[in-house]
């Protein structure tokens, strides 16, 4: 940890600036905050270290942000990036190697979907994808991610926090504990999904152990209004000058009473945070806000759900959050246990346009280098075609969960642009080739980030915690 | 095995001639040695060696590698191609070994070789007999259940230490103070050690108020806090402690943490669209451990009721039936029932008992003495359990409009359902009698029928065999002068040609003596049917019956006809089926169309609103064992295994007659088992000094974190049961009564630095309020409170009209959690919560500053204060406001700083300025009665108040 010395489990760095400004607790309120607010709340950083200021990476990185697009429910590899001709010659037919996964599958089932190369690369996009498609040359596909087992709690555990079962913080988490964040007046990490939870609800930006303002900020893109996408963003009476003079009559009154109770962590963790919410009002209301952005970039995007919390992605990662999740939606829509010619299509029809757009404009404002984006579920599908059963699949027309093969694409952010990493089974079953564990991609995105994953780590119960435990590699193959 | 094991060594004996001289070379033993032994030792060892077995297999000796495991053997000797091992090292079959890092392609190859070469194995684990261990066999979990039951700390009967003296490098006074208990003393011999000395007692004003809070969850009354600065005795002190123990708050407030334990919710979780997914009783569970606690139930009784409350001798009031809630609030996991039976495993085990016995669900327990035999065996505990379809009654249903709809309704659905009998039985009744031939022939057979099944017709109707006996009894007992049955009973039964001559001559003797004593339809009805043969009369008494029948309340109805009726077709007649018959001769969709009118009705008892109470119990049903699932999958059955006891808590099998709850309710909570003592205890230290004495709550286990204080645990462990016989009023008492638990919160720099995480307690710890006392303070602060309210059906904690109701009362779905609970760290209710996660996050803030709970509380404490401030102008009301929401007086500084703070913003918004002679704008009680434009109804006294509110000292407990 000798190279990275800011990253500790107490807020020293605030207490030792305190100290050393020889003006105590009172410094904050008055000096960076109260007496000029407007300057406070627009200047990124505002002055005031904490828990989530900037932190150099351990070594030069090549990202700094991350947007990772959650398909959640496990969108099929067969049908998006991983085309199997087999699949078509075995149509109706048992395959030689199915394997266990969570319910009964029965023969093959070639995807419905039309395949099409794309760019330089040649890159096999379905029909499903064309404006993803047309970034072939950006995209890193990785066709051989594996998981542990075919259910999607474990599952979403593993792909967000490193761990299936026992409650670690998100990868979002971690890197904002690693890094900081660059904009103080908005969260670090923020979890946008429409409608709701995804399954696992909010422990898949969970802090865990880690102090709490690494936790994931949650945004329900369903909403339109500020107000009602950043809960409790405005006062639901006063207007904004006068609720500052209100907040000022707290910051005299909490200062006061910290004055007498210095050195308590818990306590000055509270004054941060109270100062942050109170700039957050402001700055977060603006960075949610698509109606600042003009008719014809909201339709780029797709004036919908997608198009909106896509466009929010782009707005947060402009403004300097670390880390910003998009789950498609709640629940686990890419589920498609039956029907899934519909439903996949269905579901990339909301999505394709806004992520295309994204990327666009991510390259457009010479974003994408130090973004990295990362597509994908908790887990990938079967080739085999999901039996009726009792879970309420009525006719043979889906595919199963299948952790045992799948696919996720990464782009920006240093990846090698129009490459496919490792490969599935002649059938799509199982990573065969180059096989990526989970571990190993949160392995890769971290080192991306400039953060070694066995050297990012926290101090808890008595031993050293780290986003991949004592698992993953990085893969270099990816790195560009 | 014996042969198995021979036949493997004769194949490798074989194979090491020709295999070996290919594949490794012509020292097989080296090759062993120093190819795949290390590989073995290095790579497979970990988890399939003598410590770990997992999937029951080994991989350090021989014969236990050709034994296999769970699923079979995984290597067979020169066969490459159909070893498992070889399969899941190239990552191409069912499952990859290792599972983290591919083994190097060289690696394969030697695994290759050496199967190929059959498996020759040198030295130790060679199987020859020179074998330090026995080689094969399972995993040996008796010897790890035997250490840690000798040595584990958790799993030793408290010892009883003597309390150590007080450290003599304590000055006199402390050392006074520190020697009454001996938890303090069991403190400050770790404390001296460490060179430190204790923090001075906690200022009174800072002492009553987290008393208080740590007792009820609720801010001292300032009346209250003023008395005790007054006299802060230890007398005054250990009153004022009484008085808040026996308090109904303090069972409250401690109910909720026990309901974080008990995986509290008001729903079952996601249901699939158009299913009700609500718990509507599931309040009743709540309310009970509300009484349980206020009546300091013993903790021995609290969890045995709430195991077995159904099992118990003497059986309890129906109201304690409510406590089974324990087990049944939890997820419902779409019905899955493993994964309900795996919650309310994990929800005992690691809740009460402090094991991570849930691992055993898959595979033998990597680190802990837990076996799938013992994970299963509690399987078959729960398996044998179920929630009955009507759940009973433990209470008057609730007075008011609510009560009467909820009568009315249950009269139609009632009525709905005794409509549907009427029509069954009133179908069946007019079959029947159309049908009249057909069942008297069946009173004609001398025998009954060989299979005992009545006959379907050739129009497709079915004999009701209920009718048959019926009429079979009739007519057996009819005597041949019966008037109307005597000529059937007495001919039935001849053969066709003695029939014709028999009746022949009857009806000769008819119609020459006319027929007395005979019914005239019956007689005119035979005269004229002449009938030849049984079916013939049967046919003639078919058409009298239904012409009788018909007849009823018609102008051709005669006296003889009602006697035919009255034979066979009225009420209690033979060919009549009864309101009370009606399912017995229902058809199938009949059947179905009753089931789903009774599940209406049960469907309104359990959901609507106005019933009475329910408990959700469950029920023993048809005990059963269960089968291990191998790798925890339904799909692979292994063996069947005896419902008992884990073998830590002995492993005594249950009655083969019950489930078993109640032998494991008493097992946990049996003198002979340390374990759920000291999770209770540990439970109880950790929510009064915000940490606990184990580190690792909810696993005592031999991976969990050994306490900080054994002897402090032991000691509390033992004397709650000894002393206190489980009270854990007694609990409470020893701790808030101990001078380590009234110490000032002051961080002093010594302590900064030599124990920053203050493992050592020589200091409180300074603690956030959490969701529930944060708002209860809220709502007490604004005068809204009413602590004989809640109970019964859970609240809105986030509605204006409800803040008179406690937090405890909130109505919790737990597939929708509201964000503003979430983000002050409410318990997950999926899972078994000992402790809550605490973070701070700006969204807190956020909350503080504008929502709308907040608000208007800021707006009834701002009309509180103003209306106790009486005439007394804005020194009064900043008075009465700090008494209200600190329950303190404002220090003079602060005084002076709001009363500065309102003159200014007076002074900035002279629009809003009130009538002459006072300094801020109107009283706001007068406020609400007339409209008034948004801002004005929220003055300068709100916005005072709610800074109020939103100051860290409000949200903080010293």
């Amino acid at each position: 940890m000798a190279e990275h010395p800011p990253i500790t489990s107490q807020p020293v760095t605030r207490r030792e600036v305190l100290a050393r400004s020889g003006l105590g607790l009172g410094w904050l309120g008055a000096a960076s905050l109260l007496a000029d607010e407007a300057r406070a709340t627009t200047e990124a950083g505002g002055g005031v270290p904490s828990t989530l200021a900037p932190r150099p990476p351990q070594f030069p990185a090549r990202a700094r942000a991350v947007i990772h697009i959650f398909a959640n429910g496990g969108p099929s590899h067969l049908d998006t990036f991983d085309r199997k001709v087999a699949l078509e010659r075995y149509a109706g037919k048992e395959i030689p190697n199915s394997l266990k996964t969570e319910r009964r599958t029965g023969a093959a089932l070639p995807s419905p979907f039309a395949f099409q190369r794309y760019g330089e690369s040649g890159l096999e996009v379905s029909e499903l994808f064309p404006s993803v498609a047309r970034h072939a040359d950006r995209l890193c596909v990785v066709r051989s991610m594996h998981a542990d087992v075919p259910n999607h709690e474990p599952s979403l555990m593993l792909m967000n926090c490193g761990d299936a079962r026992l409650v670690r913080p998100a990868a979002g988490a971690w890197v904002t504990y690693g890094l900081g964040t660059e904009n103080q007046n908005l969260p670090g990490f923020v979890a946008m999904c429409p409608g709701g939870y995804p399954i696992k609800g909010t422990e898949n930006w969970r802090s865990a152990f880690l102090p709490g303002a690494f936790q994931g900020t949650y945004v329900d893109t369903k909403k339109r209004r500020v107000d009602e996408l950043v809960q409790y963003v405005s006062h639901p009476v006063l207007d904004r000058d006068t609720q500052r003079r209100q907040f000022e009559l707290t910051t005299s009154l909490d200062r006061r009473h910290l004055a007498a109770r210095a050195r308590d962590p818990g306590l000055e963790a509270r004054l941060s945070s109270m100062e942050l919410a109170w700039r957050m009002q402001a700055e977060a209301g603006e960075a949610v806000d698509v109606s600042r952005e003009s008719k014809h970039v909201r339709e780029r995007y797709g004036d919908d759900i997608q198009g909106r919390q896509m466009l929010i992605a782009r707005r947060l990662v402009e403004r300097g959050v670390r880390y910003v999740q998009v789950w498609h939606g709640e629940g686990q829509p890419w589920d498609s246990h039956d029907h899934i010619e519909k439903n996949h299509r269905r579901l990339a029809k909301e999505s394709d346009r806004a992520i295309g757009a994204l990327l666009d404009d991510l390259v457009g404002l010479g974003l994408l280098e130090s973004t990295l984006v990362l597509w994908g579920g908790e887990f990938g599908r079967t080739p085999t075609v999901e039996l009726p059963n009792d879970a309420g699949v009525k006719v043979a027309s889906g595919r199963d969960h299948n952790h045992h093969g799948f696919t996720v694409w990464l782009a920006g952010g240093g990846v090698k642009g129009g490459t496919v990493h490792g490969a599935t089974d002649e059938f799509g079953f199982k990573a065969v080739e180059n096989r990526m564990h989970v571990h190993d991609l949160q392995a890769t995105m971290l080192h991306l980030l400039g953060l070694d994953h066995e050297r990012l780590t926290y101090r808890h119960s008595g031993r050293d915690f780290r986003l991949t435990d004592v698992h993953g590699h990085v893969v270099s193959d990816l790195i560009a | 095995m014996c042969i198995a094991r021979q036949s493997g060594l004769a194949i490798a004996l074989v194979a090491l001639g020709a295999g070996s001289a290919a594949a490794a070379g012509p020292d097989p033993s080296a090759f062993f040695e120093t190819r795949v032994r290390p590989l073995l030792v290095a790579k497979c060892q970990g988890c399939h060696g003598a410590k770990i077995a997992e999937a029951g297999l080994r991989l350090d000796s021989r014969p236990a590698l050709l034994a296999g495991g769970q699923t079979g053997p995984v290597a067979i000797a020169g066969d490459v191609a159909h070893s498992r091992m070889i399969a899941a090292v190239r990552r191409t079959g069912e499952i990859d070994m290792p599972p983290d890092e591919p083994l190097a392609p060289d690696e394969v190859v030697v695994l290759e070789q050496w199967v190929a070469a059959g498996l020759p194995w040198t030295g130790p684990g060679s199987g020859t007999g020179d074998d330090p261990q026995p080689a094969a066999g399972p995993p040996d979990m008796q010897a790890r259940l035997r250490q840690a039951m000798a040595s584990h700390w958790s799993l030793q009967a408290p010892g009883r230490p003597a309390p150590p003296p007080v450290p003599e490098a304590f000055l006199p006074e402390l050392q006074a103070d520190w020697s009454r208990s001996a938890t303090d003393r069991f403190l400050a011999r770790e404390i001296a050690a460490a060179g430190l000395v204790p923090s001075p007692e906690a200022a009174p004003r800072e002492l009553v108020r987290r008393l208080y809070f740590d007792l009820t969850g609720l801010p001292p009354p300032a009346a209250e806090a003023d008395a005790f600065c007054r006299d802060p005795s230890d007398e005054t002190y250990a009153a004022l402690v009484e008085t808040l123990l026996a308090s109904r708050e303090h069972a409250e407030h401690w109910a909720r943490k026990w309901l974080d334990l008990a995986r509290y919710a008001d729903t079952m979780g996601y249901a699939f669209d158009g299913q009700a997914s609500g718990y509507p009783f599931a309040w009743t569970y709540r309310d009970w451990v509300v009484r349980a606690l206020y009546e300091d139930l013993p903790y021995d009784r609290f969890v045995t009721l709430q195991l077995a409350a159904d099992l118990v001798e003497p059986p309890v009031p129906p109201a304690d039936l409510a406590a089974l809630g324990f087990l049944t609030v939890g997820r419902t996991f779409l019905g899955n029932p493993h994964d309900i039976i795996d919650d309310r495993i994990d929800l005992v085990t690691r809740g009460l008992l402090g094991l991570t016995a849930a691992c055993a669900r898959c595979h033998d327990h990597k680190y802990e003495p837990v076996t799938m035999a013992d994970y299963y065996a509690l399987h078959g505990i729960f398996a044998s359990c179920s929630i009955p379809e009507e759940l009973p009654v433990i209470g008057d249903p609730p007075a008011g409009p609510e009560a009467e709809a909820f009568a009315h309704k249950m009269q139609s659905l009632e009525e709905r359902l005794q409509a549907h009998e009427r029509a069954v039985h009133q179908r069946a009744t007019r079959e029947a009698i159309a049908h009249a031939a057909d069942y008297l022939m069946e009173t004609a057979r001398p025998l009954p029928r060989p299979d005992g099944r009545p006959p379907r017709l050739a129009d497709g109707y079915e004999i009701e065999q209920l009718l048959v006996d019926r009429l079979v009894r009739t007519v057996d007992g009819a005597k041949a002068d019966h008037p109307i049955l005597g000529p059937w009973a007495a001919v039935r039964r001849l053969p066709d040609g003695e029939f014709a001559l028999v009746v022949a001559q009857l009806l000769a003797g008819w119609e020459a003596a006319g027929a007395p004593g005979v019914s005239g339809a019956v007689r005119d009805a035979l005269l004229s049917a002449r009938p030849t043969n049984p079916r013939e009369l049967a046919d003639a008494y078919a058409r009298v019956i239904q012409r009788s029948h018909a007849a009823e309340g018609k102008p051709e109805d005669t006296a003889e006809l009602l006697e035919i009726r009255a034979a066979f077709t009225t009420p209690g007649a033979p060919l009549v089926v009864e309101p009370h018959e009606a399912m017995r001769v229902a058809r199938r969709e009949e059947q179905t169309e009753h089931r789903k009118r009774r599940r209406d009705i049960t469907a309104h008892q359990a959901t609507a609103p106005g019933g009475p109470p329910r408990a959700m119990v469950l029920h023993d049903q048809g005990p059963r064992d269960s089968r291990i699932f191998l790798r925890g999958s339904p799909d692979r059955p292994g063996d069947v295994v005896r419902r008992r006891l884990p073998e830590l808590l002995g492993g005594a099998e249950v009655d083969r007659q019950a489930s078993g709850r109640l032998e494991l309710a008493q097992a946990i909570v049996a003198p002979a088992n340390p374990l759920a003592a000291r999770v209770l205890v540990d439970w109880v230290w950790r929510h009064h000094f915000g940490s606990g004495l184990i580190a690792t709550p909810g696993d005592l286990g031999l991976r969990g974190e050994p306490p900080s204080h054994p002897e402090l645990l032991d000691d509390l462990a033992r004397r709650l049961v000894e002393e206190g016989a489980w009270s854990l009023r007694w609990l409470h008492r020893e701790i808030v009564t101990s001078r380590a638990w009234r110490q000032s919160a002051a961080i002093r720099p010594e302590l900064a630095a030599a124990d920053p995480d203050n493992r050592l307690l020589a200091r409180a710890n300074r603690r956030r309020l959490d969701w529930e006392a944060w708002r209860d303070s809220l709502c007490a602060a604004a005068g809204a409170l009413d602590l004989a309210a809640g109970g019964g059906p859970g609240i809105d904690p986030l509605a204006a009209e409800r803040m008179h109701v406690r937090s405890l009362y909130a109505r919790l779905d737990r597939q929708d959690v509201p964000g503003l609970l979430r983000t002050f760290d409410i318990a997950n209710p999926d899972t078994a919560v000992h402790v809550r996660t605490r973070t701070t996050v700006p969204q807190q803030g956020l909350a503080a500053l504008n929502a709308p709970l907040v608000v208007e509380a800021a707006r009834r404490l701002a009309a509180r204060a103003t209306t106790e401030a009486g005439g007394g102008g804005d020194a009064a009301f900043v008075e009465r406001l700090w008494r209200a929401a600190l329950s303190r007086p404002p220090t003079t500084e602060e005084q002076e700083l709001a009363l500065t703070w309102l003159a200014a913003e007076a002074a900035r918004t002279p629009a809003a300025s009130p009538a002459p002679g006072q300094a801020s704008d109107s009283s706001p009680t007068d406020k609400p009665r007339q409209p008034t434009p948004a801002k004005e109804a929220f003055g300068l006294r709100e916005r005072l108040t709610q800074a109020v509110l939103a100051t860290a000292e409000f949200e903080f407990v010293d």
